[in-house]
């Protein structure tokens, strides 16, 4: 079962998983053993995104991902997000374009766009970023605001 | 404007239903029937409680047992039948989520299975018969009609008609139900994702038997409501639990079993005649057979306003409606976005184009000789007030024919249609104030859903009547013990109801302050210094001045107001079965669609999409617009992909996301949204509810747009490509 491990870098700080069992998804120890509820729970299945977070700076899906998996990793997740250059960008673009309205699937956006904008640079395509993006459901905004938001944000990083 | 809630959401402190923790919280599981029809020959919850870290097991035998005034008709769990697959006939509650599966594992349940009834077509190929109305399947039977619809079919020079069908459809709020409850000295609290806390202890304290003051329900941040959290759910079994086990209880649903349990829009079929006459329509009868679910018998709510709809924001002369809902083995029927009015309006305003195609008439100007004009009277005796159907339409055409001109390529499509909208449901409410020095607090027992409306909206009323800055008013939210009754966030009603209830308490607010300033002039509020300042002309006081000791020490003066307004009445002369309603203050809508379709594969994309709403005032055009934005990208889904699957052996196909297909961000094309003003609504300052209407036409232009690209008219939902293609190329 479990045995002694790395441990992860979360939001900057290191966290033991000691105890985690090999099979628990990287969502369930964020948010059930550390309380780090802002990442979101929806489907569990690969199939919303609402639980994207940052591994090693690439969206990931942390309810198809297993801790044991990604051990020494480093984990950004949306409460680390403000001591990011790049996510401040992003959050700010969020609420200048009013690009949430439940908020549910917010987290999720934000990670995977951050992580888009880390890796591609402000010169991304805009046809790119709708597509990388696609992963994420939102049901309130039509997408629209979210699409400003990521152009706005790509522009404030360019 | 920055959204009040924007910062608490983009940082992750927000806390929603399914982030809820306490100390000594068990987790709950349900026991699902294996089957969707059948009877409960054994169900022994002993082994169940034997599994390490199971602290209690619920069945009926628990429920007579703890709740024993429990409301017989509609038990928690069936004592003998059961309905549909998954239903739940037992709860257990553990130490952890995996000993509650085990647990539920080791329940041992006999089940004896029955054929499950699916379709209603299965049990009624054509229409029923009048004899169906006592049927035991029979949920309800409504029936209306006027004027002489035989003579105005004999003396037609055309009658048209078809059958439309609409598929299931689920909510998808992405946020599961979830919430947490406890039984503690008498008081059963349970805190939970809901859209209606008043609703949710009205219905715990009907189910359980619990007086409604021992309930106490506290609201959290709600990650997506649409209707599939407008009544309670989860919340009486987790209080069951809870009370079985003395302990707070999780209850939280798999996404798998949102889709298997959830309470959705449900498959219906309609039947449309319509007669004319001189291009004028001169009759028309509407027949609706809706699938109901696990719905019971006085519990329908859909059937006799759903009905409605099918004769439309029309003139249609002499008229006829009849509907059954029918009772299936699948769960009950609920509520989703404007209620089945989206899949009305796809069949009528399919119907709408196909006729006025076959009379040559241009689609939007067939229309527009027919549709409600303020003054006129609708089919069940309302007057129509402000209503900016007409003025939708126009606009609409001008922008198809620029959108036609600038060059629609080969197989592309435009198409129009039509959805109106009532919010004037009469569900009312109360609202609080707090008037402090350093600003104003609504006081609300009910969340912000998402749609704005409570952190917006009734900031708005707030600021116009006061004067405040927006910045300067903020919503407080207490749980229903404490906070003031309203009915909840549904039927786009939140700013047009209970925001007369804030409009009336800040307008007492500001004439207290009036009469204590000596002023007869109104007065108005600003902030200098984070300090609230009353002003009348050239007199200005600083709130704390005018405020008594009392007042003070109690954070503010307290302002209360009520709004509980009225539906109908409708013309009981026309209505021959059933309950009808007399819903009104009516919202306009029009959707125009450009469509491509891929002519081989039957794929039909959406390329652009325009939409008219009528607002009556916009108090805020940002949160406006992005209802319009959202309830379009919901309409593409339910016109294109959003299937709910139930096999014939009565198992939902594609209990997932991955196989329940909502649009993503490729899949919703640039839109444009025009806000209509200066019809005014009963809403204050003029406002009409926005949540519901801009789904409702979306659909129906999708298909319009379709049958203008290809000629070929798909008459069920959603457009999936073999439809298209088996439309486009009969065998």
């Amino acid at each position: 079962m479990a045995r002694a491990r790395r441990g992860l870098e979360v939001n900057g700080h290191r966290r033991s998983l000691d105890g985690v069992p090999d099979d628990e998804r990287l969502l369930d120890t964020l948010r059930g053993r550390w309380r780090l509820t802002g990442t979101k729970e929806g489907c569990r299945s690969g199939g919303c995104g609402a639980c994207t977070v940052l591994v090693e700076g690439r969206p990931t899906l942390s309810c198809l991902t297993l801790s044991s998996e990604v051990e020494g990793s480093a984990v950004t997740t949306i409460e680390g997000i403000a001591s990011d250059a790049v996510g401040r960008v992003v959050r700010t673009a969020f609420e200048r374009e009013g690009a949430l309205q439940c908020g549910y699937c917010t987290p999720g956006f934000v990670l995977a766009l951050v992580g888009l904008l880390k890796e591609r640079g402000a010169r991304v395509a805009s046809e790119t970023l709708v597509e990388e993006l696609s992963g994420n459901l939102c049901r309130c905004t039509g997408y629209v605001s979210i699409r400003r938001a990521a152009e706005a944000a790509r522009e404030a990083l360019g | 404007m920055i959204r009040p809630d924007a910062r608490e959401k983009l940082s992750g402190e927000a806390v929603y239903g399914t982030d809820l923790a306490v100390e000594r919280m068990l987790y709950g599981a349900f026991v699902p029937s294996p089957v969707p029809n059948g009877v409960v020959r054994r169900l022994d919850l002993g082994p169940a409680r034997r599994v390490p870290g199971v602290v209690a097991a619920v069945g009926p035998d628990e429920l007579d047992r703890l709740c024993p005034k429990h409301d017989l008709e509609r038990p928690l769990f069936p004592k003998v039948a059961v309905s549909y697959y998954g239903q739940p006939l037992a709860a257990v509650a553990a130490e952890s989520p995996a000993a509650a599966r085990a647990a539920v594992r080791a329940v041992v349940l006999e089940v004896d299975a029955a054929p499950p009834l699916v379709d209603v077509e299965e049990l009624y190929p054509a229409w029923p018969e009048a004899s169906a109305r006592g049927d035991a399947r029979t949920v309800a039977h409504v029936l209306a009609r006027d004027g002489d619809l035989v003579e105005a079919f004999a003396r037609a020079d055309l009658v048209h008609e078809e059958t439309y069908r609409t598929s299931g459809v689920h909510q998808v709020a992405i946020e599961p139900h979830a919430c947490v409850a406890e039984v503690a000295d008498g008081r059963w609290s349970v805190t939970t994702t809901t859209q209606t806390p008043f609703g949710v202890r009205e219905d715990v304290s009907d189910l359980l038997g619990i007086p409604p003051e021992k309930v106490v329900v506290t609201g959290t941040w709600v990650g997506g409501g649409f209707g599939g959290k407008g009544s309670s759910f989860l919340e009486p079994y987790a209080l069951l639990l809870a009370a079985a086990a003395g302990r707070p209880v999780r209850l939280a649903l798999s996404y798998r079993e949102e889709f298997q349990l959830g309470r959705t829009t449900l498959p219906m079929v309609v039947r449309l005649e319509t007669a004319v006459r001189d291009g004028a329509i001169t009759g028309r009868r509407v027949r609706l057979l809706l699938d109901s679910g696990a719905s019971l018998p006085g519990r329908d709510f859909a059937t006799g306003y759903a009905i409605a709809f099918l004769l439309g924001p029309y003139r249609v002369g002499a008229f006829e409606m009849e509907g059954y809902a029918i009772r299936t083995n699948k769960p009950p029927f609920g509520p989703h976005r404007a209620p089945l009015a989206p899949q009305c309006a796809f069949a009528l305003e399919s119907h709408t184009d196909s006729l006025a195609r076959r009379l040559g008439i241009d689609p939007v100007e067939f229309r527009l000789r027919h549709v409600w004009r303020e003054g006129d009277t609708t089919p069940l005796g309302l007057r129509v007030g402000p209503f900016g159907l007409a003025e939708a339409l126009e606009r609409a055409r001008a922008l198809r024919d620029r959108w036609r001109a600038d060059g629609s390529g080969s197989g592309r499509g435009l198409g129009v249609a039509c959805g109106f909208w009532s919010t004037g449901t009469g569900a009312g409410g109360e609202a609080r104030l707090r008037l402090g020095p350093e600003g104003l607090a609504i006081v609300e027992g009910e969340r912000e859903i998402g749609s704005g409306s409570v952190v917006g909206g009734l900031v708005d009323v707030a600021v116009r009547v006061t004067g405040l800055p927006p910045t300067a008013v903020r919503v407080v939210y207490e749980n229903t013990a404490t906070a003031p009754y309203d009915t909840g966030v549904f039927g786009s009603r939140t700013v047009g109801a209970l925001g007369q209830a804030v409009a009336k308490a800040a307008a007492s607010l500001v004439r207290t302050l009036a009469d204590r300033l000596g002023s007869r002039a109104p007065v108005s509020l600003e902030v200098k210094g984070g300090r609230v300042v009353v002003v009348s002309g050239r007199l200005r006081r600083s709130l704390e001045a005018l405020l008594t000791p009392e007042e003070r020490r109690a954070g503010g003066l307290v302002a209360t107001g009520k709004h509980y307004g009225r539906s109908g009445p409708i013309d009981e002369r026309r209505v021959v079965d059933g309950t009808f309603y007399g819903y009104q203050d009516f919202t306009a809508t029009v959707a125009l669609a450009e469509v491509a379709v891929d002519k081989e594969t039957g794929q039909v994309s959406a390329t652009r999409v325009a939409e008219f709403l009528d607002v009556g005032v916009a108090l805020n055009p940002a949160l406006v617009t992005a209802q319009v934005e959202g309830g379009v990208a919901m309409g593409l889904g339910t016109a294109l992909t959003e299937e709910m699957l139930w096999r014939d052996d009565g198992r939902l196909g594609n209990p997932g996301l991955l196989d329940y297909r909502v649009p993503t961000i490729t899949e919703v094309p640039p839109l444009t949204v025009e806000l209509l003003e200066g019809h005014k609504g009963a809403g204050p300052f003029g406002a009409k509810g926005v949540g519901e209407p801009p789904i409702i036409p979306v659909p129906a232009a999708v298909a319009n747009a379709l049958a203008d690209a290809t000629g070929a008219r798909v008459t069920e939902l959603p457009l999936s490509p073999e439809r298209v293609a088996r439309a486009l190329k009969p065998l």
